[in-house]
């Protein structure tokens, strides 16, 4: 998870190796543990490392580290020939490695042979059938080749046994997301929500997903977690502001002829309202207009 | 830092003269031969004085607390980390020029 203060840290970092001034370590290290993908610059800083005998041995361990970050941003950028070369420094250092065998089966993938890649990763297994990274690889093999459903597929079978590797519940719910299988993906984002519970962009999305299937169940169901991402960010989430007037507006759509018994209150959506202006008087005043007149579409005034 | 290190330093002092009071107290019950009940008043004061200002430099010196609330301004997640280990290489960056300078040298 990427905090707004870790997130500064890193732009700080990266405007200040982008100019020169140094720091180029401790920002490939940042990426690597925040898991952001910025490959195009990991090339080149990390590169310029490796390059530089001097710096490079003071690297001690971490040297290999950072070979394989290289490697796979390579991998990413389409440079195969650098990646050739590191994965033949790392093969040289550690023969037999399973590490470096993934790696090579990463440089048939970005090569474009998937048969052979996927006979690589198949004999990886074959060694190590619990190695929770190759089986993610062959899903991820699938959906480079366009096949979705494939990668679903394989997806299912790794999660019956790995249930607690909840990236990998991220990566299914987007799948069924991009087939357009809500229900499906509402499943899996209550697994993600179930796992991790503070997450705000879980409860976001989940939330998402319910008001795009819609129906007055899930329309409520979004409405509360919309108000829980609100309550998670302490009320500086747009989307989530913008969502919980969205679903009032729709809910009462629904409910028009009905009877009012189970109506809710209007305090909710006209305090979401009123937080949204002020965010936008805030921020961006030339649009304030733009707002009012969406929400007054939407028939809700703060 | 000066002023709450100042004021701990003083908390540790008035506790070691407590314990030296209490120590020249005990001596001078043995030799009016009285049975020890409990330290003197001025000892329990110089107690108390001394954890408060003591516990007041070590939450202060130390430096600032950070909020465990996820709700927090600086705890607010803005974005989900890449799913890094799902990362598919046939993107449409495949399509831009590559840098040939680029080469690892042994």
């Amino acid at each position: 998870m990427v905090s707004i203060a870790e997130e500064a840290e890193l732009n700080r970092l990266e405007t200040q190796v982008d100019n020169g001034g140094g720091g180029a370590w401790e920002y490939l290290c940042l990426v690597r543990k925040l898991k952001v993908r910025r490959s195009h610059k990991v090339l080149n800083y990390g590169l310029s490392i490796l390059n530089d005998s001097r710096k490079r041995s003071g690297l001690g361990q971490e040297e290999w580290t950072l070979y394989e970050q290289v490697t796979i941003a390579a991998l990413d950028c389409q440079a195969i020939d650098v990646a050739k070369d590191c994965i033949k420094v790392l093969q040289k250092k550690f023969p037999q490695s399973k590490r470096v065998g993934r790696l090579e089966a990463m440089l048939l993938e970005a090569k474009g042979l998937w048969a052979e890649a996927e006979k690589a990763y198949a004999s990886l297994l074959e060694e190590n059938p619990c190695d929770q990274i190759v089986h993610k690889r062959r899903v991820a093999l699938a959906k480079a080749q366009g096949n979705i459903a494939g990668a679903i597929e394989w997806l299912n079978k790794y999660l019956e046994t790995f249930m607690a590797d909840h990236d990998a519940w991220r990566e299914l719910a987007e799948l069924y997301i991009s087939l357009q299988m809500y229900k499906q993906a509402v499943f899996c984002y209550e697994e993600l929500i179930l796992s991790q519970p503070t997450v705000p962009l879980f409860h976001l999305a989940y939330a998402d997903v319910l008001y795009t299937l819609g129906g007055l169940e899930n329309l409520q169901t979004a409405k509360k977690y919309y108000a829980s991402t609100i309550d998670l960010t302490g009320g500086k989430n747009t989307k989530a502001l913008f969502g919980i007037c969205l679903c009032t507006s729709a809910i009462s759509q629904l409910t028009r002829g009905r009877s009012k018994e189970d109506k809710e209150g209007p305090e909710l959506q006209s305090l979401a309202a009123t937080a949204l202006e002020k965010d936008y008087k805030q921020r961006a005043p030339q649009k304030l207009s733009l707002l009012s007149s969406v929400l007054k579409g939407l028939k809700v005034s703060p | 830092m000066g002023v709450g290190f100042v004021v701990g330093l003083f908390g540790v002092l008035i506790l070691a003269h407590a314990a030296y009071s209490t120590i020249q107290y005990r001596s001078l019950l043995k030799i009016m031969q009285e049975e020890f009940s409990g330290p003197p008043f001025h000892v329990a004061i110089e107690l108390i004085l001394g954890l408060v200002l003591s516990m007041w430099a070590a939450l202060t010196v130390p430096g600032k607390f950070h909020s465990i609330n996820p709700e927090a301004e600086e705890n607010r997640i803005v974005s989900l980390p890449a799913n890094q280990d799902f990362m598919v290489f046939n993107h449409r960056g495949r399509l831009f020029p590559k840098q040939t300078d680029l080469k690892l040298k042994r």
